[in-house]
């Protein structure tokens, strides 16, 4: 194997620096490595290979770049740094998952996740959970201490998936953690996060809590009188029943409102906080001819922006060590640990949830005291009572959780063991064979509780306790045998045969408990209810895969490339063995024909096919307890009618066979004045076949669902990387740097089903839509005519149309990253922006806000004229008169807005955003809003400190720096960052239902070499 | 030599390696741990009588009856189905039930009853299955039955409401042949049900809804008894093991459905211009049973009783009933023109409610209290009596699906009043789920004012 030394090593104390911010190479590193002539690529077998020679598309990523972007976790640290890889964070929870797609959407209802490679090893990059409701879980690739990375490939295309072969059809992450260095270096590193909520919604302040007008207690809405005609204080009956909260602050039964207290500010004070992340490093490495050792330990401890159970912790450890036994026998071993603790949010759809209980507060309901003890009207109290604006005296638990409630007193914690053993052997056993054998064995542990107490509201009211132990592994063995042939004088050969079996298994075990017995003493434990209120569960599943595979890489004269490469695979879920072939071939022209200013020029193009396994278990249709439930949440459980087992709605199928996915890729690597300019440009192709599905078919059938190889999808795009050096002196340098890329994804075939839904509600979902992208939003829309002119009702008002159909669509157009960085002597400077074009997005939270009157929106005042309060009607058909006095000058002032639909102007309010004009309503279309983005996603400076200066403290090296992370956003979206999603890492994609909001950073960093 | 002990050992561990971890690739996943692949049909009959109990009182009686003027639409998505506002998406839930959890599990049951010559299991799935597909055609009208649920048919065609009806008392009538007198595989039910009176009542339902009153009425002699209504059982005190009614309006989505101003609590309020109390009638206890208000637990001034009363979370929800029995005796007599008759089942169902509710005043009618200026106000006499029957029909079946039919079918001659616009929704859509994949969905059939065959 040839020893490959990475350009960046050379500056020690940057490339030990934890910390570290932009460097000389960062423009490079950050966007297109591939292009640099010396730049070394890890190949798909995880060997290491001149990336000149490489015929497909990649991106490497280096350390600097990660380790400043000032991000917990690894993958969110990737965001804009390579084209068409778009990694989308779920929410701003601290450690919360985030999707990757690389170039589109390959799968319907499987994962469009790609494979994660860590040192040769594949590692589970799993986030469990993530629906409509719950809490937003965390990606198992974020365990990884980031600043143990020494570099990060991307494998974007089919044939670079040919060795990893069925899980690799969605691109794979190549992540090479870093080995002992020359000499003896230990660094320490510290950061200061300091994290603010992105954006924020906007709440009315001039009308109080209750319906038509006037103020109703405990009332949902926000529709009710106008706040400044109160009279100054509440009466209020001191008689009778009162909450007593912790504080001692008392609140009695309201016999009439008269507070014009807006508490918006104090209701909003009461979710949010500075959110504070301390992140300290320490890495000892060193090395010898012998071999080399790296450790390091890290401690991420970051309190989220949520002002309650809100945390991350996380405190890994690794131990990397090679040793040569002699000139031809090396033995190494990798090891990490990780030791995960964290608290999370409930939120979406959820009664229990966050933002649904703040947001839909009324202004004129003040939070505060959310926690005390209820007296009934004969002095009775009650300990432990829950007060929010659907119950504003705690005689029982309220209809939506009080903000101060959810955060403080319910419990989400997850508590992750997580070790990544990977021993390996290399042994060059002739002059040009080497053999290497590696076996990876990845195991996390995952106890997650979830606690409501007593008193929480809806189906938690009783309280409802769930512990959920989650353990997954993941062994791998890799044989690898490389050889190197010349054949002639000018065609060298490198031959890589392989081996590689997987065995995969996943467990969970758990149970819940609800109806407490004891109510008032917060325990994490089943005793707490009785027999009946228990119920337990567990599953496991199991797949084992095999792979046969042979790379051969042909070098005619070093500049025509050729690789091919074949695999054969057999997976336990499905028994035939298939095939994997791939080809690329690259020509570096500029070898046999000068061009003016042209340093270099390559052309590449590459083919694969892959196959994607089926999921287990899917050949037969089960028998399952039997259940029926309506939608709502109220369902009748045959377990408590003496047990019933019957047949599955869902249609197992005996048929089933692979994905088949399809890639040409084309492209060009090119570099201008003495490599001044370097551009990447690559077009791509793919098709997947016989695509996998529980597809719906119609319930008359006597199945809701069958699995049938049933869909085809295509993604075509461009990428274009670029980099361009505008100054390269001894002290100065600046680069420019970028990426873009597009993809344009199309569901070709449902196999007769019109949509297929993936996630999100009966009213609005992400759906696959046969001729329409992946995701596709979904639901009702206004009644049209062939002209798609809105069909109104004879008062004017557009009416909902019985069918649903295609909303929006949630993948941009295109996306990209631009950049600069600037280094000054010991100053450096690097700055991201980011931009999501073209997407679109459901704003359930806005349309519903517009429902409960609360929203900004509902909240307007205006004129009407004498002659329009009497003539203009609202969807109830009343006019301004029947519903207030004229004013002095006849004039009506009214709550809502004129609006003209095409059939003259009419009246929107209360009954209107109630029902068809509100979000729970039926026409999901009219919040649809265009999503795009446009942000500053990263500002760092460093600044190394001078030679005399660490001369003077005996040290090598130390920087301090400053990241901003999202420090400005440009959307047309209200409220929200749209940089979220509320079915986490699924693949419906687009929604907003009172996800928990996304944040901005500052970071502070120092780090100190000793 | 060195470098053959090297090459041998490295060998020799990956042998060990491998032989230790490498398990038989087809065994692992050819049976799915985690779920059965077979089951009984004694143990299947459970399953789908509760997808029956779901249909005929969860989210469709909930619909039916805001159309009806038993519910009022209160909040969020309901407010928008108060106003007759719904779409095909809207019923893709409980056509899954229907069809997927229902009427396929009731096939599957009798093939294994059939097979083992369980005669009674058989028969208590096919009544399973025509109480599922008459409910489904009154409120569909045309629905899949002759190639629902048969594994080799994608698209099941549609079949005329008619062809159903009559099916599903094929049903009916061999089921009643072995169950006379059963109560078996009740595990859904309270299990105080006569299966073969089910089995006719549900007969004289079907026949109802056509207008053959003397096939109605004979089927009904034979149907439930006082005392045997199907029930659904939810004396389990969990989520999961409630009354739908409770489990909805109490549980899950409080306040989305009120009684507030609703047609039937009108009747029934002593308070109320259009109350039916009379010398011989006074509701105040039925209206108790009914509607609840006033406590911390209610959502709005007049709640669907489900603290105390008929949707209490443990009390049954009647799916065939000796109500719906008589009353339609009644009808039937009124209508071939026998009103003695029709004033003896009309009284029974009186005498019942005296005993259900127990402060009321149910003393029996005479043929002398109907009629212009009489008790009960009518052009005639048995137009009053009629009017009577027909409105004692509705405020029996609370909660019930069937008024809806009755509704349609006398073109709301009990004049319930209309939420919005100038005519009643006269049939469910088909859901989106069917649309999507089924070519056969009858396309002219998609209005929701387009009223079934039956009823036109």
């Amino acid at each position: 194997m040839k020893k490959v030394s990475h350009s960046i090593s050379k500056c020690i104390l940057l490339a030990f620096s934890a910390l570290a911010l932009p460097t000389l190479g960062y423009a490079q590193s950050a966007s297109e490595d591939t292009l640099l002539m010396e730049e070394v690529s890890i190949n798909a077998a995880g060997l290491s290979k001149s990336a000149r020679k490489i015929g497909y598309g990649t991106s490497q990523i280096k350390s600097k770049a990660i380790s400043t972007s000032g991000e917990s976790g690894l993958i969110q640290s990737l965001t804009g740094k390579a084209s068409n890889v778009q990694i989308t964070r779920s929410t701003g929870d601290p450690g919360a998952g985030a999707y990757i797609q690389i170039r589109g959407q390959n799968t319907i209802t499987g994962s469009n996740q790609p494979l994660i490679v860590v040192d040769g090893v594949p590692v589970s990059n799993s986030s469990l959970g993530g629906g409509i409701d719950g809490v937003v879980q965390q990606s198992r690739l974020n365990d990884i201490n980031p600043a143990d990375i020494e570099d990060i490939q991307i494998l974007k295309g089919a044939a670079a998936a040919a060795i990893w072969g069925t899980r690799a059809a969605n691109g794979v992450i190549m992540v090479t953690t870093k080995k002992g260095k020359k000499g003896l270096n230990i660094e320490f590193s510290s950061s200061l996060s300091l994290d603010e909520v992105n954006r924020e919604f906007e709440k009315q302040e001039r009308f109080g809590q209750g319906v038509n007008g006037a103020w109703r207690a405990n009332n949902a809405l926000s529709w009710g009188d106008k706040i400044a005609d109160r009279s100054g204080t509440d009466k209020v009956n001191q008689t009778g029943a009162k909450f007593v909260s912790e504080d001692g602050s008392v609140q009695y039964p309201i016999t009439e409102k008269g507070d014009k207290t807006i508490y918006n500010q104090s209701n909003r004070d009461q979710v949010f906080r500075t959110g504070v992340t301390w992140n300290n490093n320490i890495s000892i490495s060193s090395a010898s001819e012998k071999g080399g050792v790296y450790f390091s330990a890290s401690d991420w401890n970051q309190n989220g922006i949520l002002a309650g159970n809100s945390d991350y912790r996380r405190t890994t450890g690794r131990l990397n060590f090679d040793y040569n036994v002699n000139s031809q026998l090396t033995l190494s071993l990798k090891n990490t640990v990780a030791k995960v603790f964290s608290n999370r949010v409930q939120m979406g759809s959820n009664l229990n949830g966050l933002y649904l209980g703040y947001l839909r507060t009324p202004s004129d309901f003040d939070n505060s005291d959310y926690f005390g003890t209820y007296y009934n009207a004969a002095g009775v109290g009650t300990m432990n009572s829950h007060r929010g604006y659907r119950n504003y005296m705690g005689s029982a638990a309220p209809t939506y959780n009080n903000p101060g409630w959810t955060l403080n007193k319910q419990v989400n914690t997850s508590d992750v063991t997580r070790f990544i053993v990977t021993p390996e052997l290399q042994y060059k056993w002739l002059e040009n064979s080497t053999f290497i054998a590696r076996v990876g064995y990845d195991q996390s542990t995952d106890r997650r509780i979830t606690y409501f107490p007593y008193r929480s509201a809806a189906s938690a009211s009783t309280g409802s306790f769930g512990d959920n132990l989650i353990t997954e592994s993941e062994l791998s063995m890799h044989f690898i045998n490389q050889s190197s042939h010349k054949i002639g004088n000018k065609i060298n050969l490198d031959a890589t045969l392989g081996y590689l079996y997987t065995d995969r298994n996943f467990f969970q075990i758990g149970g819940s408990a609800i109806n407490f017995i004891i109510t008032d003493q917060d325990r994490f434990g089943f005793f707490n209810a009785t027999n009946e209120n228990m119920t337990p569960f567990n599953s496991i599943s199991r797949t084992l895969n095999d792979r046969y595979y042979g790379m051969f890489d042909f070098d005619y004269d070093n500049k025509v490339f050729l690789q091919l490469a074949t695999a054969a695979e057999a997976s336990s879920t499905f028994a035939n063995r298939f095939w994997s072939p791939s080809a690329s071939l690259s020509y570096e022209f500029t070898r046999d024909i000068k061009i003016p200013t042209l340093s270099y020029g390559k052309l590449r193009t590459s083919w694969g096919r892959v196959g994607v396994a089926p999921p287990a278990y899917i050949t037969g249709t089960n028998y399952v307890s039997a259940s029926s439930a309506s939608g709502w949440g109220e369902l009748l459980d045959a377990s408590y009618f003496g047990g019933s087992i019957y047949r599955s709605t869902t249609s197992g199928n005996p048929d089933i066979r692979p994905e088949m996915k399809q890639e040409l890729e084309i492209g060009a690597d090119l570099k201008f004045l003495d490599n001044k300019i370097s551009i990447g440009a690559t077009y791509y192709t793919n098709t997947i076949n016989d695509i996998i599905l529980a597809t719906a078919v119609p319930a008359s059938t006597g199945f809701t669902n069958k699995w049938l190889n049933a869909g085809t999808i295509s993604n075509t795009g461009y990428e274009l990387d670029w980099n361009i050096q505008l100054m390269k002196k001894k002290d100065f340098n600046w680069n420019l740097y970028g990426n873009i890329g597009t993809n344009r994804n199309i569901v070709e075939d449902l196999n007769g089903s019109k949509s297929i839904f993936l996630a999100g509600f009966t009213g609005v979902s992400s759906r696959a839509v046969e001729g329409e992208a992946m995701g596709t939003l979904w639901g009702g829309r206004w009644k049209r005519n062939e002209s798609g002119a809105l069909m109104l009702d004879a008062e004017g008002f557009p009416q909902p149309d019985a069918e649903e159909g295609i909303l929006g669509d949630p993948n941009p157009t295109w996306k990209g990253g631009f950049g600069t960085n600037i280094s000054y002597k010991g100053l450096f400077v690097n700055v991201l922006f980011e931009a999501c074009q073209g997407n679109q997005m459901w704003g359930g939270t806005y349309g519903v806000m517009n429902y409960f009157g609360v929203s900004k929106e509902t909240g307007e005042e205006f004129i009407m004229s004498a002659e329009q309060g009497t003539t203009i009607k609202d969807y109830d058909g009343n006019t301004a008169a029947d519903w207030v006095d004229p004013n002095s000058d006849g004039t009506y002032t009214v709550r809502g807005k004129l609006e003209d639909f095409g059939g003259g102007n009419v009246w929107l309010n209360q009954g209107w955003y109630t029902t068809n004009g509100g979000g729970f309503g039926p026409v999901g279309e009219q919040f649809i809003y265009d999503a795009s983005w446009f942000r500053l996603r990263e500002l760092s400076i460093r600044y190394d400190l001078p030679k005399n200066v660490l001369r003077a403290l005996h040290i090598p090296g130390a920087s301090i720096g400053f990241t901003g992370r999202n420090l400005a956003l440009w959307t047309n979206v209200e409220g929200l960052d749209p940089e979220t999603n509320l079915t986490g890492v699924s693949n419906g994609r687009g929604l907003d239902y009172f996800n928990n909001p996304g944040t901005k950073s500052y970071v502070f960093s120092l780090s100190i070499k000793i | 030599m060195k470098k053959y002990s090297i090459l041998l050992s490295t060998a020799f561990a990956i042998m060990l390696l491998f032989n230790a971890c490498k398990k038989d690739m087809t065994e692992i996943n050819a049976t799915n741990p985690n779920q059965f692949s077979g089951s009984e049909g004694r143990l299947m009959i459970t399953g789908a009588e509760l997808a029956n109990v779901l249909v005929n009182g969860g989210e469709a009686a909930r619909m039916a009856g805001i159309f009806s003027g038993y519910f009022t639409g209160a909040d969020r998505q309901y407010l928008s189905l108060h106003q007759y506002s719904y779409t095909a998406g809207d019923f893709d839930n409980v056509w899954g039930t229907l069809y997927a959890e229902g009427v396929a599990q009731c096939r599957l049951i009798k093939d294994r009853a059939k097979a083992s010559n369980d005669m009674v299991l058989h028969s208590v799935a096919a009544i399973t299955e025509a109480n599922l597909l008459l409910t489904a055609s009154g409120l569909w009208g045309d629905i899949p039955q002759s190639e629902a649920c048969n594994n080799g048919i994608a698209e099941p065609k549609y079949d005329n409401m008619d062809d159903v009806h009559a099916y599903c008392i094929g049903l009916l009538d061999s089921a009643a042949r072995y169950v006379a007198g059963s109560n078996a595989h009740s595990g859904a039910y309270e299990g105080g049900q006569d299966w073969g009176q089910v089995a006719a009542t549900l007969k004289a339902r079907a026949l109802l809804r056509k207008g053959d009153y003397s096939g109605a009425a004979a089927a009904a002699a034979n149907g439930v008894s006082a005392g045997k209504d199907l029930k659904s059982n939810h004396s389990a005190d969990v989520p999961g093991a409630w009354n739908l009614y409770y489990d909805f309006c109490y549980w899950n989505r409080g306040g989305y459905m009120t009684c507030e101003n609703s047609y039937l609590s009108t009747l029934l309020d002593s308070a109320s211009t259009t109350k039916r109390h009379n010398a011989k009638t006074n509701e105040d206890a039925r209206f108790a049973f009914y509607y609840s208000s006033g406590t911390a637990d209610n959502y709005s001034t007049r709640d669907p009783n489900y603290l105390d009363g008929i949707f209490a979370s443990a009390n049954g929800f009647t799916v065939v009933g000796y109500a719906e029995n008589q009353l339609i005796l009644a009808e039937c007599a009124s209508r071939l023109g026998n009103n003695d008759k029709a004033l003896e089942h009309l009284n029974n169902v009186r005498t019942t409610n005296a005993g259900t509710f127990a402060n009321g005043l149910y003393d029996a009618y005479d043929l002398a209290d109907f009629g212009p200026g009489k008790m009960v106000q009518g052009t005639n006499t048995t137009e009053a009596l009629r009017m009577e029957i027909l409105v004692e029909k509705y405020a029996s079946l609370f909660g019930q699906l069937e008024t809806y039919s009755d509704l349609r079918r006398t073109k709301n001659a009990i004049g319930v009043p209309l939420n919005t616009g100038t005519q009643m929704p006269q049939r469910f859509l088909f859901p989106q789920s069917e649309i999507n994949s089924n070519s056969k969905v009858p396309k002219n059939q998609l209005d929701k004012f387009l009223p079934l065959t039956y009823f036109q």
